[in-house]
């Protein structure tokens, strides 16, 4: 018999191992290894909890599942950076393949075809989605990619500048980001320049529109020669859709000390929407960094989740993380590689454009086969569709004069309101709400009266009434 | 002839999808929603200005137009070109390619978990914050260390974490430490991780001859006949941290050292605590990456060892599985004095129920968990949420299937499967084992000599053993072992597979380099072009 299910070894077979190598038992195993070092022994395990066969483990998290039956199955209207949409079976049939889900990175290609092909596909996608010419293979989150955005900016910064004028080289390097970007990625952002010797400044918005001000960005532009990369969301933090045309006219007009215009990084966290708005790429954005798990993938309370990375061609040498491209074999049939490795942490140790290695692999293959399956223009529809619902949420909220409408610019499947009664604030109004089995939506800050709502193709124009009917409800 | 996995089998074309459409079809019905009305026939223009539109003949769409079981067949055909662990030995060294528990996918996909979103108040996820409160209390009890976090979302963000607390440690202390020493033997990210976090990383040589002169080295070059840079057996490498050489680099500028323990040479770091005093009588501290607690689990406390900080891989150890390249989970563990600069966001707990406890279960013993985002001396936010939840879900059920009866039996019988591999290869390639006196831990590391002489590279064996059914294991790596094939079998093989493994190797060095330098025959594609690749890179 063998000592545990997972361990294809018998009692005899272990001693069988043991005579062969020449050692008594485990305790001479391991002194001989770890010398006199403390080996852990019986009741210090205590810790542990006893083994649990695999019906009582079963039951034991099907209890927790039912337990999350009124937050897990209601209907969401919470955003701000992960959204509900649905995920068809044949994406979770596909990736439930052990084919898929067993195997690592694969640095040997030809038994790896597989993920690779598919790898190609999703950049492929990704690449016409985002209009944009280089798309890696994953990065962790949205958050991350976008701090990894920064990173990349920096390097091409410094070495055009080295190369370039010394106008303005003893200055500190500058990133000037739009108050509209998800606080989270700034957040992120931060922890990971900390230490580098970079300011990060603020452009504001337009406080009825809520959209970025772009006149103070051509202010802070021209203020600061040292500006690496302006960072924008598409739709924005509030739901809003930014004028990208202005923007990225006003960002690559300046001129920076490196002799190159300012990066424009847009970032999102929605790119559903460029189902319907113009894509990242069209206007000339030189990195997209953003979150990828609308596509295919479940929210599972906030990760693994799918960081997207994009950047322009000639870039591609700086870009993080691992890119798949398409070569020949012996004998010149198609065949899928990682490439430009020499970018990476396991060759270039400290030299690497980053320290990625284990990514997002499986979520990006998850959104290969929803967005294989939603084809061109499934895609756009229930992008369009997103669209309708959430106007039509705010509509009949704003109908009920409950709420008011916090920014006016033009969104996609997220807005802001403001509760009108002073007597409850977001958080309250959220949690009454979740009292009667719907998350209406995420309070912008604490104590305020702002609530940040999104809508997916998941809801269902009745939950929707159900919606206004139970906010009537609840102020009356 | 023995058997061997591998064999010949029909094998699917399949080309990219998007070459297969039509225009018009589509793998998605437009849920219906019940739309009605005026609605139904509105466009994008009628909500939002037209300027921002997306407009076909500017941004053309270039989807796939398939139907959903064309692409069900195109994905499914994609997968039968991967080897994976479900379908072969994947002896891959450093990565633990164990065997995934199936239990952990199934409990992974339960309805209400996986649709949760993270920005619930905590009153509605208590469920959720306790099991990761728990597994806490689980990774501390194993390591020693006093307080995790699992907002890394990989080993390489757990490394960075790690720094990133080193760093704000010394800032609170007003101390101006930048660098940080790194053996040779440690992982790659360790450097990368180090830099991108603000340090300056220094290597530190660990592989060298008894006499630490730099010379000694070359006799064993000489009787290979190999760049002296490397090491050949005959100069007695050690393969671990050396002393005399490490209290060269240790300054006041030191901040930390970066161990990979067991190290990539599959070794154990026997001088660990002897390095900890060092650089704890230096006033730095010691970083261990915990890729390898495989070798460890349930019978080593990295706190024993004198380690302050640690990550693990839930991917590796935990048996979570490698998703082709990840999600991985990257915990990051510290010692009491380091809790407060732990990334936020965090999980505390209280015993009192507060008053909005209105969904909570009311079975917790009175136990109630908070999600907190403040913290004084916290290095910040490292990812969206609170990392990578569905991994830290399976793994703890793996710890929970496991108990503690089971638990020791992991490193247990990782280490004696590495011994069993290393030894049973010994007959015929002694001439390639660097370290033949030492009993190996997870690992066992070879050298390329005893196929080189039969004019086999490291890379033709490689290819070679696919045919055979069994994935490689890493080669090239550590780089300071020449042409370094490092096989890491886990607790998860069995003997017949071990041999069987190992009985290919010794007919592929037989076969000699007419047949490697051909090899892969049996897979779908054979040897890549990479030079073509990456001359002209086509990545879309």
């Amino acid at each position: 018999m063998n000592s545990f299910r997972y361990i294809p070894a018998s009692i005899e077979e272990i001693k069988k191992i043991y005579k062969f190598i020449g050692i008594k038992d485990k305790k001479e195993l391991f002194y001989k290894i770890i010398g006199d070092i403390h080996l852990i022994e019986g009741k210090e395990l205590d810790f542990m909890p006893d083994q649990m066969d695999e019906l009582s483990l079963y039951k034991y998290f099907s209890d927790i599942n039912d337990k999350l039956r009124s937050s897990g199955s209601i209907p969401v209207f919470a955003g701000a950076g992960i959204y509900d949409h649905y995920v068809p079976s044949a994406v979770d049939a596909i990736i439930s393949r052990a084919e898929f889900y067993t195997p690592y990175t694969p640095y040997q290609p030809e038994v790896s075809q597989g993920t690779l092909m598919a790898l190609f596909e999703f950049q492929s996608m990704l690449a016409s989605i985002l209009q944009m010419d280089t798309v890696n293979a994953s990065m962790y989150d949205g958050a991350e990619s976008l701090a990894e955005a920064v990173l990349m900016s920096l390097r091409i910064y410094r070495q055009n500048r080295q190369t370039g004028s010394d106008v303005g080289n003893s200055k500190k390097i500058k990133i000037l980001v739009s108050k509209s970007v998800n606080p989270i990625y700034i957040e992120v952002v931060k922890t990971f320049i900390k230490d580098l010797d970079i300011v990060i400044e603020f452009t504001d918005i337009d406080p009825k529109k809520g959209y970025t001000n772009a006149a103070h960005l051509k202010e802070k532009l021209q203020e600061n020669k040292n500006i690496c990369a302006f960072i924008v969301q598409q739709p924005n933090y509030f739901g809003i859709i930014e004028d990208l045309e202005i923007i990225e006219k006003i960002v690559h007009s300046e001129k920076s000390a490196s002799s190159s215009n300012p990066h424009l990084i847009v970032c999102s966290s929605e790119p559903f929407s460029f189902g319907v708005i113009a894509p990242p790429g069209f206007y000339n954005a030189d990195i997209f960094a953003g979150e990828g798990n609308s596509f295919g993938n479940y929210m599972n309370f906030g990760g693994p989740l799918l960081g997207l990375f994009a950047a322009k061609k000639e870039f591609i040498r700086q870009m993080p993380g691992r890119i798949t491209g398409k070569s020949k074999d012996d004998k010149n049939q198609d065949a899928y590689l990682f490439i430009l490795a020499t970018r990476e942490q396991h060759i270039r140790r400290q030299a690497a454009t980053s320290n990625i290695c284990t990514n997002n692999s499986l979520n990006a293959l998850r959104a290969a086969v929803y967005l294989s399956l939603c084809s061109k223009e499934g895609f756009k529809e229930i992008s369009l569709l997103n669209l309708k619902l959430s106007h039509i949420l705010c509509e009949k909220l704003i109908d009920t004069d409950l709420f008011s409408l916090k920014y006016t610019g033009n969104f996609y499947n997220e807005f802001v309101i403001e509760i009108n009664n002073k007597k409850m604030n977001a958080s309250e109004y959220i949690n009454e709400m979740m009292k009667k089995g719907i998350l209406a939506g995420i309070s912008l800050e604490d104590g305020g009266n702002a609530v940040l709502i999104a809508v997916t193709e998941k809801i269902s124009i009745k939950d929707i009434d159900n919606y206004v009917n139970r906010a009537v409800e609840l102020f009356s | 002839m023995k058997k061997f996995p591998g064999s010949k089998g029909l094998v699917f074309n399949e080309d990219l999808l998007i070459n297969q459409s039509s225009k018009g079809l589509s793998g998605v019905n437009m849920p219906s929603n019940n739309l009605s009305g005026v609605h139904i026939g509105k466009t994008a223009k009628d909500y939002i200005d037209a300027k921002f539109l997306r407009n076909e003949e500017n941004s053309p769409l270039l989807l796939p137009e398939v139907s959903e079981s064309t692409t069900v067949r195109h994905f499914t055909r994609l997968s039968s070109w991967n080897i994976c662990v479900d379908t072969a030995f994947y002896p891959l060294g450093s990565c633990t390619m164990k065997y995934n528990p199936k239990i952990n996918e199934t409990i992974a996909s339960l309805n209400n978990i996986k649709n949760l979103h993270p920005m619930l108040s905590a009153a509605y996820i208590q469920p959720v914050l306790k099991i990761i409160y728990e597994f806490n209390r689980l990774l501390c009890g194993l390591t020693g260390l006093n307080e995790f976090t699992f907002n890394p979302q990989a080993g390489a963000a757990g490394e960075f974490t790690g720094m990133k607390i080193i760093k704000k440690y010394f800032e609170v202390k007003n101390e101006k430490r930048n660098i940080v020493l790194i053996p040779d033997s440690s992982h790659g990210t360790n450097p990368a991780s180090s830099y991108i976090a603000g340090f300056t990383p220094v290597e530190i040589k660990t592989l060298f001859a008894d006499k630490p002169d730099g010379h000694s080295s070359r006799e064993g070059a000489q009787n290979s006949g190999k760049d002296n840079e490397f090491v050949s057996i005959q100069s007695k490498s050690k393969g671990y941290i050396d002393i005399t050489e490490l209290k060269k680099y240790i300054n006041e500028d030191v901040a930390a050292i970066m161990i990979t323990n067991p190290n990539t040479f599959g070794l154990f770091e026997k001088n660990i605590r002897e390095v900890a005093e060092l650089m704890h009588k230096n006033g730095s501290l010691v970083y261990m990456d915990g890729a390898n607690f495989n070798a460890f689990i349930g019978n080593c406390k990295v706190s024993d060892f004198g380690v302050d900080i640690l990550h693990l891989n839930l991917h590796k150890t935990f048996s979570t599985p490698h998703g082709g390249g990840g999600p991985g989970s990257g915990p990051v563990g510290v010692k009491d004095f380091l809790k407060e600069f732990l990334p936020v966001p965090y999980i505390s707990v209280c015993k009192q129920t507060p008053n909005n406890k209105q969904a909570a279960d009311d079975d917790e013993q009175g136990d109630y968990y908070e999600l907190k985002n403040e913290k004084e001396h916290s290095i910040g936010r490292i990812s969206s949420f609170y990392g990578n939840f569905a991994i830290i879900l399976r793994a703890y059920s793996y710890l929970l299937s496991l108990g503690k009866q089971n638990i020791s039996k992991i490193s247990e019988i990782a280490i004696l499967n590495a011994n069993y591999m290393k030894k049973r290869l010994k007959d015929t390639f002694i001439e390639s084992d660097p370290f033949p006196e030492e009993l190996c831990m997870h690992e066992c590391v070879l050298n390329d000599n005893v196929f080189q002489s039969e004019g086999i590279s490291t890379l033709d064996f490689a290819k070679s053993i696919i045919d055979y059914g069994f994935h490689p294991p890493t080669i090239y790596f550590p780089k300071n072992i020449h042409g370094a094939i490092m096989i890491e079998p886990t607790e998860t093989e069995s003997i017949k597979t071990m041999d069987s493994f190992i009985d290919a190797m010794k007919q592929i060095k037989k076969k000699g380099n007419k047949y490697s330098t051909k090899s892969p025959k049996n897979t779908k594609i054979r040897r890549l072009n990479e030079v073509l690749a990456n001359k002209n890179p086509i990545f879309k």
